[in-house]
Order: C-alpha cells, then structure tokens, then sequence
C-alpha cells in the first residue's frame, strides 16, 4: 500500500521529478582540481603543458587563490589560464575552468622526481589541493600514428580517389607532422584538410589529439587496370607512421573516331554515293563492347556504314569502318557538316566531318549544248540567206 | 556546213580579217572611243577608289580581300565597281556598234565596200568582231587598272584563285558587252537613220535595265497565290520572279558576277530550310563548283549574243544595198 502511494505520488508529480532525481544520486559536493595524468615526465631544457581543470560541484562560486609549493630550485612554474599568468579561479556552480601549468625545467635539472602541489584556496574555507609528481626523465621518442577508415577504395582511372585518414600525436609534446605518400610513378597524391580545400604539406598536432586529412589520389588517365598501393607516411621529429592506402582501379574503354590520315573532310557529288574510310580506335584500357555507329547528316541524305556494329574492340585496336554518304538530289553544292558517331554503353566518340558537295558537269554540257543550238541557227541563216 | 554551190563560191569569210582589223584600228582611233574610255573610266575608277579606301581598313581575316575590290559598296557610294559597270558595258557596246552599217549605208560606201570581193557576211561578222575586241580592249584596260590600284593600294598580291576568277569575269562582263553589241547591230541594220538605231538602242537599254525588273514583279505578284502557306509555295513563286527576270541580260550579268566574286554563293533563289541543314555558313566554293552555278547565266549571254547577231544577219542578208 505504501509502495502503491509513492508510485501514484512519482507518477503525479513529473514535473518535480528532475529536481527529486538531481538529488537522488550521491553527489560529491566540494572543490576539485583535476588532471588527467598526475605523475608526468618532464624533458630538462624543454617547456611541457600540464593541463590542469578546477571543478566546482554544487558550491557556490567563490574566488579561489592559486598557489604552487615544492617548485624545485630552478625550475620555472607558470599557472596559466586562457594563456595568461593568472592568480586565481573562479568556478561557477557544476562548473569547471581550464587551468595549465606550463613547466620550464632548466637544462641541468637532474633526473629524479619532483612534487609540486597546486592549492586553491578560497576566503570561505573552501580549499583543494593537487599533488603532481614531474619526473625528469630521458628523452621520450615522439609518437604518431596513422589510421584510415576506408583504406581501399575502387574506381576507373577518371575517379578521384580520396582517402580519409586520421593523424594522431601519441607523444606529450605538440608536433607538426609532415605529410608524404609514396605511390607508383605519375600518381599524383594531394593532402587537404579534413573539410578544408587548401592543400598543405604538414599540420600541426597538440599532444594527445588526433586531426583528420584528406588523401587525395590521382592515377593517371591511362593507368592499366590492377591494384595500386601508396604509403601515406606522417614524420615528425624522427617519429614516423605509415599507412598503406589501395587504389582498385578498373580498366575503362575509350573510343577515338577519325580517319587513316587525321583528314576530316570529305568531297560528294549530288545524288551519288561516296564512300570515306573511318578509323575507330580504343585508346583505354579496358574492351569497349557493342559499338554501334551512327550518323547525323543534313536532311534528306543518306549515310550508311559497313560494319554498322563492332562487337569488341580491345584496348589499342584498331578497326576501319567504312560510311557511305548519298547527298541529296535537292542539295546546293557547298561545304556542308556531317558527324559520325561511335557509341557504346557509356562511351562514345564523334568525328565531326566536312563534306563538299559537288554538282555535276552534265548541265554544264547541257549549256554547251544550247550555244551549239545558236550557232546551229546563224549557220542555218548563213546558208539559207548567203548570197553572192 | 551544207552550202548550194549554185549561190555562192568560196568561203563566206573572205575578206574577213581586212573588214576586222579595219573596224578595230577605225573605233580605237576614234574620238568617240576617247569619249567612251572616258566615261568609263570615270564611272569605274570612282567605286574602285572609294572601295580600295574602305577596304585599307578591314583588318579581318578575308581569303578573298581581292575580288571584294569589285564587288563591296562603299557607304559613301552606294554602287559598287560591278553595278557600274552593268550599266557602262551596255551604254559602250551600243556607242561602238548603233552605227556600224547604216552610217556605211549613209556614207554610200557600203555598195563600194561591197563591190569589193568580200561577202556581206565578212563584213557584218567583221563588224561585229571588230566591236567586240574594242570593247575587249577598253574593258581589259579597265581590268587591269583595278588590279594594279589594288596591288598598290592593299599591298598584297592576289591568289591564282582569285586572278581566275577576275579572268572568268572579264569574259563575262566581255560576253555581255557582246550582247548588247550585237543589238545595236542589229537596230543598225534595220534603221536606216543613225539616230533611230541610236535611240531603239538605248530605248531597249533602259527598257530592260529601268521597266523589265518592274514588269517582272508585277507579273510574279499576278501569278502568286493569295495566300502562301508553305516554303515551297513561296519558292515557286520566287523561281517565277527569277525566270522572268532573267530575261534581262543586265540580270544575267549581275549573277554571273555575283557567283563569281562572291565564291560564298552557293545559289540564287533562297534555300529551303531543309536544305540549309548542314551547311557550313560563309564557305567558299570551288571555283569550278561556282562556274558550274553561274554556267546557265553565261550560256543564255553567249546564246542570246549569237542568235540577235543571226537575226541581225538575216535582216541585213535580205537588204537591197544598192541604194
């Protein structure tokens, strides 16, 4: 029954949930400082970055003072927030505030480990400690490494293939890694941004944090069909990675119409059929099926071609197609333009062919024939009317 | 050719190459020669200067820049060097010849001439051959002059192409001067008054130049249809209107000339749209292609010069000369 009464009082009351279930957890009240890595090794001669984040879990906000104790002769200790010195912090409820030590250890500082302790200490009795342990230490090799979602991608050589690869500094140090790949000759390999345009050659990396490039990998047009690697490599300060992308590049076919000579011109003469000898050519990589031929030519000629269809042609083939065009009994000499076509599925060519059109000298003859008529009438005259 | 031995003996060209030279030595020494160069001149040079003025400052590219010499109009001038000379030729060949016989006739030298041993035929023909190398020579001249201003003036030396169809041309403007040639032959023939022949002569010059392209439109305009409701329609009455036109030796002229100096010419009615299809715009034709276009205009002059020539020569056949 009682059961039963808290039940209905949850279900009544939803809107006073979300403070009722606030409170439900145990929730540390108090004032923290926090790092991700207390105990951390130091370089000597070299500025390393603590990050350090003060926690206020429901206490009212208050200012509190920064101190370090245990700084090692020396040694240089900077309490930085948003990039300039600061003495103090202010967390808000439930709020954090970013806060780094930035470590300058002098050359000669000998190895062994160091505890500095960062107080924070406000005027409320609120106060938290953060012991850190810096060892110096020998030098620790910087670390890369590189990774790719999509490390195999397939497509024809007029693909562009691009390749998403994620950069990351394993090392405690910010680096700037340089970029290369490294695939087979006339590859032309591009680095961009992850959404960015711009090429560029080598990126810079905070500790810890990881980037993502783009790989951008052009084969050359003509590139056999097969498998392609390229070893993208990433180097920084003597710490290198490498990733071996694959392009699958398909073979494709290409078609290129012309004629024996490269001449595209062509003489007709009206009503009659004249023939042009056409040589079709693959210059790609893979077997183009099925062509077909076509032709547009003005209205009312004929164009037909000898072999109309071509089953295959393989890559460096040539083949002589043979097209006969009728101009038109109503055509006016003159040049005229005609396209020849080859197509296939997803591949095509044009020849773009200049005809001149030729009438025939049989009128020409007929004219002839009408002055041989006048000369016949004055001949005529002559004898009917010459006289002594 | 068949001849009855009982009309005549000999060849009927006996005495022919005297009468000939005798003509052509007579016209070019005579001031009316002087008069029609002349006039010629004038009316050629004036187009040819103005054309050549314009023609300096055309910087596109034009494989045919020379014959453009004849035929472009010069805004300041609407006539080009070819329109003038449609009407000079008609205008020389009518001085040359509206007298050829009956001032003979006039002079009472032609029954003299004639007692001589040449047949009337030698002498027409002669006549008639002597007008027309006169008029060869002036026109030639002529030629020549354009040529060589243009030489001068574009500074560039014409094509073989275009020197034969210059050529071709000459010979046309020369067959059509021999048209009208022949005509004031034969009105020579027929009149007996100089000044008859002279003006018959003219009277059919402007007759066929001023009122035949009037009377031809209103003929065609009287054939069509009321209403044209296709592009064949309208062709067939654009092929009636071109028919009749051509009548007119000045028409035939004009579109030999054009599809010689123009070799973008591809015909003279309007192409069907159907037939425009294709067509590469502004290329030229060959010139063999362009003579065979222009080959039914020169036959009709060539035909049109012999036959009036054979009418003149009857007429003058049957003439009592003894007067």
């Amino acid at each position: 029954m009682r059961r039963l009464i808290i039940l209905l009082a949850l279900l009544a009351t939803p809107f006073m949930a979300p403070q009722a279930f606030a409170a439900d957890p145990p929730v540390m009240q108090g004032l923290f400082l926090l790092t991700d890595y207390p105990a951390q090794t130091v370089r000597a001669g070299e500025i390393s970055t603590i990050r350090i984040k003060m926690q206020n879990s429901g206490l009212a906000p208050e200012a509190m003072a920064l101190s370090l104790s245990g700084v090692p002769s020396g040694w240089k200790i900077d309490i930085l927030g948003g990039g300039q010195p600061v003495a103090s912090a202010m967390p808000g409820q439930n709020e954090s505030v970013s806060l780094q030590l930035r470590v300058e250890v002098p050359k000669d500082a000998k190895p062994g480990s160091h505890q500095v302790v960062l107080g924070a200490k406000g005027s409320r009795l609120q106060s938290a400690e953060l012991p850190l342990t810096l060892t110096v230490g020998t030098e620790t090799p910087a670390k890369l490494s590189v990774k790719s979602r999509l490390p195999s991608l397939r497509g024809t050589p007029r693909s562009a293939f691009e390749y998403s690869v994620t950069v990351g500094n394993d090392s405690g140090r910010d680096l700037t890694v340089a970029l290369s790949a490294q695939g087979p000759a006339n590859f032309q390999t591009t680095f961009t941004e992850g959404f960015g345009s711009n090429e560029i050659s080598s990126i810079p990396i905070e500790a810890g944090q990881t980037k993502d490039i783009k790989v951008k990998v052009t084969p050359p047009r003509d590139v056999k069909a097969g498998d392609y690697p390229v070893l993208v490599k990433v180097a920084a300060e003597g710490a290198t990675a490498d990733l071996r992308v694959t392009l699958q590049i398909s073979g494709q076919g290409r078609l290129a119409l012309s004629t024996k000579d490269g001449r595209l011109s062509g003489e007709a003469e009206i009503g009659k059929a004249s023939t042009y000898t056409l040589v079709l050519n693959n210059d790609g990589t893979a077997a183009v099926d099925e062509i077909e031929m076509s032709g547009t030519v003005p209205t009312n000629w004929k164009v037909e071609f000898n072999p109309k269809t071509i089953a295959s042609l393989a890559p460096n083939e040539k083949k002589e197609v043979q097209v006969m065009v009728t101009p038109a009994d109503k055509a006016i000499a003159g040049d005229y333009v005609g396209s020849f076509r080859a197509t296939a599925r997803g591949e095509s060519s044009v020849a773009d062919f200049r005809i001149t059109v030729t009438t025939s000298t049989l009128w020409g003859l007929a004219g002839l024939g009408i002055i041989a008529v006048a000369l016949l009438v004055l001949l005529g005259a002559v004898a009917r009317f010459g006289r002594r | 050719m068949p001849r009855k031995p009982t009309q005549r003996e000999g060849s009927p060209f006996t005495g022919l190459g005297p009468v000939f030279m005798k003509e052509f030595a007579d016209h070019l020494s005579s001031a009316r020669m002087m008069v029609l160069m002349l006039f010629v001149i004038v009316f050629g040079a004036f187009p040819v200067a103005s054309s050549l003025q314009q023609l300096r400052t055309v910087t596109e590219q034009d494989s045919y820049l020379f014959l453009r010499i004849f035929t472009s109009a010069p805004e300041s001038l609407p006539i080009s060097f070819v329109f003038a000379l449609n009407f000079i030729i008609p205008i020389m060949a009518i001085g040359l010849g509206f007298d050829a016989v009956n001032s003979e006739f006039n002079r009472r030298t032609l029954s003299r001439v004639l007692s001589q041993p040449i047949y009337r035929d030698a002498l027409l023909l002669g006549k008639f051959l002597g007008g027309l190398a006169t008029l060869a020579v002036a026109l030639a001249a002529l030629w020549l002059i354009v040529f060589g201003a243009g030489l001068l003036l574009l500074g560039l030396p014409p094509r073989g192409v275009e020197v034969a169809r210059g050529a071709c041309f000459l010979l046309a403007a020369i067959a059509y001067g021999g048209v009208w040639l022949a005509a004031s032959l034969l009105f020579s023939v027929i009149f007996r008054s100089t000044a008859t022949s002279a003006l018959c002569a003219l009277g059919l010059w402007l007759f066929f130049f001023l009122l035949w392209p009037m009377i031809a439109s209103a003929i065609t305009i009287g054939f069509a249809p009321s209403q044209i409701h296709s592009a064949e329609e309208y062709l067939a009455v654009e092929q009636l209107g071109l028919v009749l036109a051509r009548f007119s030796p000045g028409t035939l002229f004009s579109e030999a000339v054009v599809g010689l100096l123009n070799p973008e010419t591809r015909t003279f009615a309007s192409m069907l749209p159907a037939q425009m299809r294709g067509v590469i715009p502004g290329a030229p034709l060959p010139l063999d292609q362009s003579l065979i276009l222009i080959w039914p205009q020169i036959t009709g002059l060539i035909a049109g010069m012999i036959v009036v020539f054979a009418a003149a020569y009857v007429i003058f056949q049957r003439e009592e000369v003894r007067a």
